[in-house]
C-alpha cells in the first residue's frame, strides 16, 4: 500500500479495519469464500442470509441475467437467487472457523425468519457462534411467503415487531436492511428505529426486469419459460442508493449509523457513499464481475485519496455533501451562465451541434467546410449536454456569466396566428 | 521461407460483439467524413450508425443497397487511405481524449455485417417490376457485376458474358485465396445472381464487332467492363519461349485455377524475382513466400516511397519475408540452357530530375551493373487492355493506351454502349470500378426511358 493511512472506523462501537464488507450474497455464501475475501482485504462480511432449515430453498436456475450498454457489458445484474440454501448448521460451523482464524474480520450475521420466534432463534443462534453483529433481511425480494423478505420491508409495523424481537434475545448490535422497492424509506428505517435497532443498511436490489426475449416473449433469466420482476444490482442502481442513504443520513429524527450499498465498485463510488452518510460500505455486484480482488484499488485509491486530502480518518468524511444536497427551491437561480468551446482541440464530430439542435437552445450553427461548431453564447442553455456528447476531454466547459447577461429567448414560430389564439392568462379564483 | 498459413483460407472476420464494440467508439459524425471518402458511396457513416442503434438489417441493406460488392470491398478496399482516412475518431490521438485513438475499422464491420446477412439469412435486395428490355454486360468483373445487380434491382433481365470458366474477373483470377477467398466470392455472387442476373461463363464474345452487334441480337444496351487482362511487359520484345518468365496477369490468374499445383510445384523452395511496385507486384511477392519460395525478392527501380501499392500492403509483404530491392532498373534477363531464365541484370539507379509526374526519375549509375539469381520472375508493372480486345467494338472511341473513352457519363461514343471499371479509367480500384458500374446502369436506365 502506498501510504499509512488509517481506513479503520467504528460502527454500532465496533471496530472495523477498513469500512468495506461483502454484502449478503452469492459472495459470501460460504466459509471457504469469505476467508479468501478477507485475505484479499475486505474488512468484514455479512453472510448469506441464514435461515431455519423450515422451508427448502431452491435457486431457480438459471438465476441471473446481466444488463448490458452497447459493447459495454455488465453495468447491472438480475438475479432471482433466494436466501442460503446451505443448512444453519454448517454455516454457523464456517461462523466459528471464521472467528478463529480472521478474530479481527467483522462477521455479521445476516438472517431471516418466517415467524416471530424463528427471528429469535436465528439471532441467537448467530450470536451463540461468533457473529459480532446482526442484519436483518427485510428486503430480499424474491421471497414469496408473507410475513418474509422484502414483505416485511413494505409492512412497517412488521420491521418493528421482528426488531424488538431480535433485540430483546441478543446483546450484539443490530442492523435493519431496507428494500428500495418503495416510495419514502425514512418511515421504515424509523420503525426499525421504534424496534431497537442500531443501524441501517442500504439498499437491496432495486425490482426491475433487466431484459425481454425478443423471438420467445420471455423475459430473462428465463426459468423454463418463465421469469419474473426481481432484484437488480450493479453500477446502474448507485443513484438510487446514494438517495435513500443521504435522505437517510439527513433525517435529525433517524441519526442511525449506515451502511451504504448499491453498484459500488471503485474507491470514487465507495466514497461517495461516505460523503451522503454512510460509514460502512457493502459490495457484491463489482465483486461478481470482478472478483474480491476489487478491495485493493478501493483501499490503496481511497488512502491516497485522502492523504492528498490531508484527511486522516474516514470518520471525518462520513455526511461531508449532506449540507449541499437541497431542494430545487433553495437554489439560487439569478446566476447564469453558458459555455466555453475551446476548438483548439477540437476534432469536428458535430455531436454538439446536433444535440444543441435537437435537445437544447438552437446555439450552435455547424461551418461544413471546416467542420466547426459556431457557438452563439447568448443561446446557451448551460445545460451541457453537448460537453457530455463531446469526445474531446474539457473542450466544452461551464462559464459562469455576469448578472447583467440576459439569454436570447427561442423564437415563437406562431406569431402570424395571433388572431387565431384562444387564450387568457390564469387568475386565481379565489 | 515457411507458409505461414493456408494458402486457401482466409483470417476470420469481426463477430457481432466486435462489431459492436467497434461501432461503439464511432463518434457518430454530423455530414459523415467518413461517407463523402468512400469512391463507391457504401456510406459508412449510415451502416455504422445503424449497427449502432441494433439496427443491423438495416445496415445490411445499406451496404448492399449501395454496393452490392460490399463484402468484397470490406476485405479488399485499401479503406486506410479512403474512408478510415477521413475518419474523425483518427483525430483524436493528437490529445488527450476519451476511447481510441484509432480510425474506426470501417472494412471490418462492412465484412461483418454482409457476412452476417448471410449467416443469418438477410436478403435486403429484391429483383425490380420486370421490364422488356435485355441488357448485356460483358465482363463479370466488379463493373460488370455492380451495372448487373443495379439494372436487375431496376426489372431489367441482364446476361453477363463471360469469357473465363469462372465468374468474378479479378476478383477470381487476380486475388490470392487466403486474402480473399472463393466461397466468400460465391456468396456475393448468389446474391445477384438471385436478383435474376444470368451469367454466362465460357461464352468469350469472338467475333469481329461482336460486342457492337450485340445491340442488334435482342440486346437494348451493352456495358462493357472487361477490365484489363494483358500484361505490360518491361522486356521489349517479350520472347514467350523463355520458360520461367510470367506475366503477372497469368502466374495470379494461374495459381486461381488449374494450373495451381503445376505453379506450387515451380514455385517451392526456388528464389523467386518479382518486378513491380504496384499492388498487383505486392500480390505476386505475397503468393510466392506462401507458396513456399525459398527467398521472393521484390526489384523496384525507384525508392520505397515512390512505390504506388499502399503502405499497409508494402508493410505486409516486408513482414511476410519478402526482399526489398530497391533503387534497381532490371536490364535484361539471364537466359540459360532450353531458354530457361536464370535471372535479372540489374542497374542501380539514384533519383535524379523532378519529372512530369512529380515523381523524382530514377537515373541509371554507370558501371552498377550486377546479376541477380532467379529460378522463376514475374513482371508486374501493369495492365493493359487485351491487344485485340478493341476489334470487338471497333466503332468505339479509345484513348492512346486503347481505353475506352466515355463520352457522355458512361456511355460510349456508341449510342446505347456503355463502359465503366479498368478498361475506362486504368488500373484501379475494385470499389471505384462498382461505382462505374452502378452509375453506368443508372445511364442505361435514363437512356431507354
Amino acid at each position: 500500500m502506498s501510504n499509512n493511512i488509517d481506513l479503520s472506523i467504528k460502527f454500532c462501537g465496533v471496530k472495523f479495519e477498513n469500512p468495506f464488507l461483502l454484502s449478503s450474497s452469492p459472495v459470501s455464501n460460504t466459509g471457504e469464500m469469505v476467508a479468501r475475501s478477507f485475505d484479499a482485504g475486505w474488512g468484514g462480511v455479512v453472510f448469506k442470509t441464514l435461515h431455519a432449515d423450515q422451508v427448502p430453498i431452491i435457486h431457480p436456475s438459471p438465476r441471473m441475467n446481466t444488463y448490458n450498454y452497447g459493447s459495454k457489458k455488465n453495468i447491472g445484474l438480475q438475479n432471482v437467487e433466494m436466501i442460503s440454501d446451505r443448512n444453519l448448521k454448517d454455516n454457523l460451523l464456517d461462523f466459528l472457523y471464521l472467528k478463529k482464524n480472521y478474530p479481527n474480520k467483522v462477521l455479521i450475521s445476516s438472517i431471516m425468519g418466517f415467524s416471530n420466534d424463528e427471528w429469535a432463534y436465528l439471532a441467537k443462534a448467530s450470536e451463540d457462534n461468533g457473529a459480532d453483529m446482526l442484519e436483518l433481511n427485510f428486503s430480499c425480494p424474491h421471497m414469496s411467503v408473507e410475513g418474509t423478505g422484502h414483505h416485511v420491508g413494505k409492512a412497517f409495523d412488521l420491521i418493528e415487531k421482528f426488531t424488538a424481537t431480535v433485540k430483546k434475545t441478543v446483546s450484539i448490535p443490530v442492523i435493519a436492511k431496507m428494500t428500495p422497492n418503495v416510495t419514502e424509506m425514512i418511515e421504515p428505517a424509523l420503525c426499525a428505529k421504534q424496534g431497537g435497532a442500531d443501524a441501517i443498511s442500504a439498499i437491496n436490489t432495486v425490482s426491475g426486469i433487466s431484459e425481454i426475449g425478443i423471438n420467445d416473449f420471455v423475459p430473462k433469466p428465463n426459468i423454463s419459460g418463465l421469469s419474473s420482476v426481481s432484484g437488480m444490482s450493479g453500477s446502474i442502481v448507485k443513484p438510487i442508493g446514494l438517495r435513500f442513504i443521504s435522505e437517510m443520513g439527513q433525517c435529525k429524527e433517524l441519526s442511525l449509523p449506515l451502511s451504504g450499498i448499491g453498484g459500488i465498485e471503485t474507491w470514487v463510488d465507495a466514497l461517495e457513499f461516505i460523503l451522503v452518510g454512510a460509514s460502512t460500505i457493502q459490495v457484491t455486484t463489482s465483486i461478481i464481475n470482478y472478483g474480491y480482488g476489487i478491495i485493493q484499488d478501493i483501499i490503496e485509491g481511497l488512502q491516497d485519496f485522502m492523504a492528498l486530502k490531508n484527511i486522516n480518518k474516514i470518520q471525518d468524511l462520513v455526511g461531508k455533501a449532506l449540507p449541499n444536497i437541497k431542494s430545487t427551491d433553495n437554489f439560487d437561480f439569478k446566476h447564469q451562465g453558458n459555455t466555453n468551446y475551446d476548438l483548439k482541440k477540437c476534432v469536428g464530430c458535430g455531436q454538439c451541434y446536433v444535440v444543441c439542435h435537437d435537445a437544447a437552445g438552437q446555439a450552435i450553427s455547424w461551418d461544413k467546410e471546416k467542420r466547426r461548431p459556431i457557438l452563439d453564447k447568448d443561446k446557451c442553455l448551460s445545460c451541457m449536454i453537448c460537453s457530455f456528447i463531446c469526445p474531446v476531454e474539457d473542450l466544452i466547459t461551464y462559464n459562469k456569466m455576469p448578472l447583467t447577461w440576459n439569454r436570447k429567448q427561442a423564437p415563437v414560430m406562431g406569431k402570424i396566428f395571433a388572431k387565431d389564439l384562444k387564450y387568457k392568462p390564469f387568475c386565481n379564483q379565489t | 521461407m515457411q507458409c505461414s498459413k493456408n494458402f486457401h483460407e482466409m483470417e476470420l472476420g469481426f463477430d457481432l460483439s466486435k462489431a459492436v464494440a467497434e461501432a461503439d467508439r464511432c463518434l457518430l459524425c454530423y455530414d459523415a467524413p467518413c461517407s463523402k471518402a468512400c469512391p463507391g458511396d457504401t456510406d459508412p457513416g449510415t451502416f455504422i450508425r445503424k449497427l449502432r442503434f441494433k439496427n443491423i438489417t438495416g445496415a445490411i441493406r445499406t451496404i448492399k443497397k449501395n454496393n452490392v460488392l460490399g463484402g468484397t470491398c470490406g476485405i479488399l478496399c485499401p479503406s486506410e487511405n479512403l474512408c478510415e482516412k477521413a475518419c474523425t475518431a483518427k483525430l483524436k490521438s493528437e490529445f488527450n481524449i476519451l476511447g481510441s485513438d484509432n480510425a474506426i475499422a470501417i472494412g471490418k464491420i462492412q465484412r461483418f455485417l454482409v457476412e452476417h446477412g448471410w449467416e443469418t439469412g438477410f436478403k435486403p435486395l429484391k429483383p425490380g417490376k420486370p421490364r422488356k428490355e435485355k441488357i448485356a454486360v460483358i465482363g463479370s468483373g466488379p463493373a460488370g457485376l455492380s451495372c448487373a445487380a443495379t439494372l436487375a434491382q431496376h426489372g431489367f433481365k441482364v446476361t453477363i458474358f463471360e469469357a473465363r470458366a469462372k465468374p468474378g474477373g479479378v476478383l477470381y483470377y487476380g486475388i490470392m485465396p487466403y486474402r480473399f477467398n472463393k466461397s466468400f466470392l460465391d456468396k456475393e455472387l448468389e446474391d445477384i445472381k438471385e436478383l435474376g442476373v444470368k451469367i454466362k461463363c465460357n461464352t468469350p464474345i469472338k467475333e469481329h464487332k461482336g460486342i457492337e452487334k450485340l445491340l442488334k441480337q435482342g440486346f437494348s444496351s451493352v456495358f462493357i467492363g472487361i477490365g484489363l487482362w494483358q500484361s505490360k511487359s518491361f522486356h521489349e520484345k517479350f520472347d514467350k519461349e523463355i520458360s520461367g518468365l510470367y506475366p503477372s496477369v497469368d502466374y495470379l490468374s494461374g495459381i486461381c485455377d488449374q494450373r495451381f499445383k503445376t505453379i506450387e510445384q515451380q514455385i517451392k523452395d526456388k528464389t523467386v524475382a518479382v518486378i513491380g511496385g504496384g499492388a498487383v507486384a505486392m500480390e505476386c511477392a505475397e503468393a510466392s513466400v506462401n507458396l513456399g519460395a525459398k527467398d521472393v525478392y521484390l526489384v523496384y527501380r525507384r525508392s520505397y516511397l515512390q512505390m504506388p501499392a499502399e503502405k499497409k500492403e508494402k508493410i505486409r509483404i516486408l513482414d511476410a519475408g519478402v526482399h526489398f530491392i530497391l533503387l534497381n532498373q532490371p536490364i535484361d534477363y539471364l537466359i540459360g540452357q532450353n531458354k530457361k531464365i536464370q535471372g535479372l541484370q540489374l542497374n542501380r539507379t539514384l533519383l535524379g530530375k523532378v519529372d512530369k509526374t512529380g515523381r523524382q526519375n530514377p537515373e541509371l549509375i554507370p558501371k552498377a551493373k550486377w546479376n541477380l539469381k532467379a529460378d522463376i520472375v514475374i513482371e508486374a508493372i501493369g495492365n493493359k487492355p487485351d491487344s485485340n480486345s478493341y476489334k470487338l467494338y471497333p466503332s468505339v472511341k479509345l484513348n492512346d493506351k486503347k481505353l475506352i473513352i466515355n463520352e457522355k457519363n458512361t456511355m460510349t461514343s456508341v449510342k446505347g454502349i456503355f463502359a465503366g471499371g479498368d478498361i475506362v479509367q486504368g488500373p484501379s480500384l475494385v470499389v471505384k470500378a462498382v461505382q462505374d458500374g452502378k452509375n453506368a446502369a443508372l445511364d442505361i436506365i435514363n437512356y431507354l426511358s
